[in-house]
């Protein structure tokens, strides 16, 4: 920030502070930043998502609060490690709300974490937006209550997404899928196959493998999967989970046995894992990721948000995991402007039908369930002669709304 | 459906993850053998040998032989540091109760997980295949990847290796006499001390080397630690701890229950495992091959 941009940033937190200072009482209050406590993984396995992830609300924060924060305070996040484990993230989040006094919630990761933090949130009235959290459990009719808010996709987005590509497929008649046998490994793959049966009643599932959650050995899992010889395969492995077994995957010519015809969702077509495999990497087959760097398509917004975001991370081209932090901020600040407040009852019912302009174009947070229409970007990876890894060729981003509930 | 060459494929498959993980556990049962001390840190030197054969892989670039450089380089890296480790640190708690040594190594696994974040990040990392182990061959209809011949003709090796040195040479007798006796070795005049420094680095050697040759069919992440030590102490305690050959059939029952435990129980083949764990320990509390304890 320049010395001018900070004059200016001044400026308007001044009179925005005047004037809040004098309709209320406690002047004070208006000044002091508004706090946003933040679970987040950042050690063990998870940290390769929640790490890049965080730095996109950084991000989103440092820039509004260069434009003078919102309602005239500045942001500030507090963040913590949950460590990818459910009850570490329940007690961080008590603990940010009674010590640290923070204003709202925001993050956590897991399928695990969300769901137990969530009524921590409707215990003591405080608004939680979650950035990254796909369970369906999260936002489903029993679980829902009016402080919880989902900014990212969830399982059955995803699934029926996926499902929705397959079903366009030429000559496709036996389809496999291989998942870790997990919540959200089920979850997603149940929503695949539940759509794809009612989109192509023709098509049979002939084989579901489950390997573990972290398995290091594919091997039987793929060799049982091929003796099935299905047409096409639908997985949701994910970061090195993926890596792990598209490598042993690729050495006993299981993607050649279908001609790629294979649909890796769970981020499998994230830039770090094409980066990370370079040419091990399956080429040719369909995969899906938060942010694609080179989406021609997209509105402006988007070529310049990747532009500042690869200064911002030092990174080029960027990750794909901080648009998830960054979108999730923006709607939570969004809430809270058209808010006037930090009242988590006003924010609340701000946040309920409110769009806003993302970097990905606009997003609408839908009051009947709290979810966003957010859906991701879905493409077959190809070589990239400039980069010598795989990239979504092209990315193409399908709006959910027609087939969400 | 189960036809040969499916089976076969299926047997590969399981010998060669059973191969990586006897590399990797024999360094375990090896130090419990002598130093009676259950090594948690284990899967963490497995871990750095992986994040430290990719660093060399990356400062040797793409050249064909820089993974040969790199897996003798990081296996003997980590050996070092575990040699260092025990010299500093363990040695001071051989006298302890074995519960002070568990907090020890388990203290360990949190410190080098944390510095292998801070070293090389969060992100996964990957090796690529070396381009002379690339191929495969196709064989009764079934795919045999060139590597993994390749492990599953070097495990047996390694193991001979092992039993050579410990019942062939003057080193080997004194290692074994150690694991039987230790006062009375001492007081025979032999060096203790250095036998044990050097036991435990052969031990964190064979951890490291597990740890380089699994990066070409592997992801290299944090967690991988963790994950291998599981595994370890579930193939040591069916083969029975500190036996060499123990330690080797433990891992070849362990990776074919896996391998075809998918097809009788999709989903609980980990299950099998553990009950057939549970089972060896009602049954030889030492193990299938191991010898019960000396108090």
């Amino acid at each position: 920030m320049n010395w001018k941009q900070r004059g200016t940033a001044l400026l308007a937190v001044l009179a925005t502070a005047a004037v809040a200072g004098s309709a209320a009482t406690q002047t004070q209050a208006q000044t002091k930043p508004i706090k946003i406590g933040y679970p987040v993984i950042l050690s063990g396995p998870g940290a390769l998502i929640g790490e890049p992830s965080m730095k996109g609300a950084q991000m989103f924060v440092d820039e509004q609060n260069a434009k003078g924060g919102v309602l005239g305070r500045k942001i500030e996040l507090v963040v913590r490690d949950t460590k990818g484990n459910a009850d570490e993230a329940v007690r961080v989040a008590r603990d940010l709300i009674l010590r640290e006094n923070v204003d709202f919630l925001f993050g956590t990761l897991t399928s695990a974490e969300g769901p137990a933090v969530s009524p921590i949130a409707k215990e003591n009235k405080i608004v939680f937006v979650v950035p990254v959290v796909k369970t369906d459990q999260l936002t489903a009719k029993e679980n829902l209550h009016p402080y919880v808010f989902r900014t990212t996709t969830n399982t059955t987005i995803e699934g029926r997404t996926a499902a929705e590509i397959m079903a366009k497929w030429p000559n496709i008649k036996r389809v496999g899928t291989i998942s870790p046998d997990y919540a959200f490994g089920q979850d997603v793959t149940r929503a695949f196959v539940t759509h794809l049966k009612k989109l192509r009643p023709d098509i049979e599932i002939v084989d579901q493998q489950w390997p573990k959650l972290g398995e290091a050995d594919y091997n039987p899992f793929i060799n049982a999967q091929m003796a099935k010889k299905p047409d096409a395969v639908f997985s949701s492995l994910w970061g090195g989970h993926f890596v792990t077994f598209a490598k042993q995957a690729k050495a006993l010519k299981y993607f050649e046995s279908f001609n790629s015809n294979f649909l890796g969702a769970g981020e499998a077509g994230a830039i770090e894992t094409a980066r990370a495999m370079g040419d091990d990497y399956p080429m040719g087959i369909w995969a899906n990721s938060y942010d694609a760097f080179n989406w021609k398509d997209g509105p402006p917004a988007h070529a310049e948000y990747i532009k500042r975001l690869a200064a911002f991370t030092k990174e080029d081209p960027p990750s794909s995991w901080p648009i998830t932090g960054y979108i999730g901020m923006q709607m939570l600040t969004a809430g809270i402007a058209k808010a006037g407040s930090t009242d988590s009852d006003k924010v609340s019912k701000a946040l309920m039908d409110i769009t806003v302009d993302t970097p990905i174009g606009k997003q609408t947070i839908r009051g009947k369930d709290h979810q966003a229409n957010r859906a991701q970007f879905w493409g077959k990876m190809v070589k990239d002669p400039k980069y010598g890894f795989a990239v979504m060729t092209p990315p193409i981003y399908i709006d959910p709304l027609p087939f969400m509930d | 459906m189960l036809t040969p060459s499916f089976l076969l494929a299926q047997f590969q498959s399981g010998l060669t993850a059973a191969m990586f993980l006897f590399i990797v556990a024999s360094g375990l049962s090896l130090i419990f053998g002598v130093l009676r001390v259950l090594n948690f840190a284990h899967g963490s030197f497995y871990m750095l040998g992986a994040y430290m054969a990719w660093q060399v892989t990356q400062w040797l670039g793409a050249a064909s032989v820089s993974f040969w450089i790199a897996v003798p380089v990081a296996a003997a890296t980590v050996a070092i540091l575990g040699g260092v480790i025990e010299r500093l640190l363990l040695r001071h708690l051989y006298g302890r109760e074995e519960l002070y040594q568990l907090l020890f190594t388990y203290a360990l696994v949190l410190i080098l997980g944390d510095a292998a974040r801070i070293l090389w990040g969060t992100q996964q990392l990957a090796v690529p295949r070396p381009p002379l182990l690339a191929g495969s061959f196709d064989v009764m209809g079934i795919v045999v990847p060139h590597y993994n011949l390749f492990i599953i003709v070097l495990g047996p090796l390694v193991a001979l290796g092992c039993w050579l040195l410990l019942s062939r040479t003057g080193t080997g007798r004194m290692i074994r006499a150690a694991a039987w006796d230790r006062e009375m070795l001492s007081a025979l005049g032999a060096d203790v001390g250095r036998l044990y420094t050097l036991m435990f680095m052969a031990g964190s050697f064979l951890a490291g080397l597990g740890g380089a040759l699994v990066t070409p069919v592997r992801s290299i992440t944090p967690g991988m630690d963790v994950d291998i030590i599981v595994e370890c102490f579930i193939v040591v305690v069916i083969g029975g701890l500190g036996s060499l050959w123990g330690t080797f059939l433990g891992a070849i029952i362990f990776g074919q229950v896996l391998a075809f435990g998918i097809l009788i129980l999709p989903g609980f083949s980990l299950f099998a495992v553990f009950v057939l764990m549970a089972f060896v320990l009602v049954v030889r509390p030492a193990g299938l091959l191991g010898r019960p304890v000396k108090r």
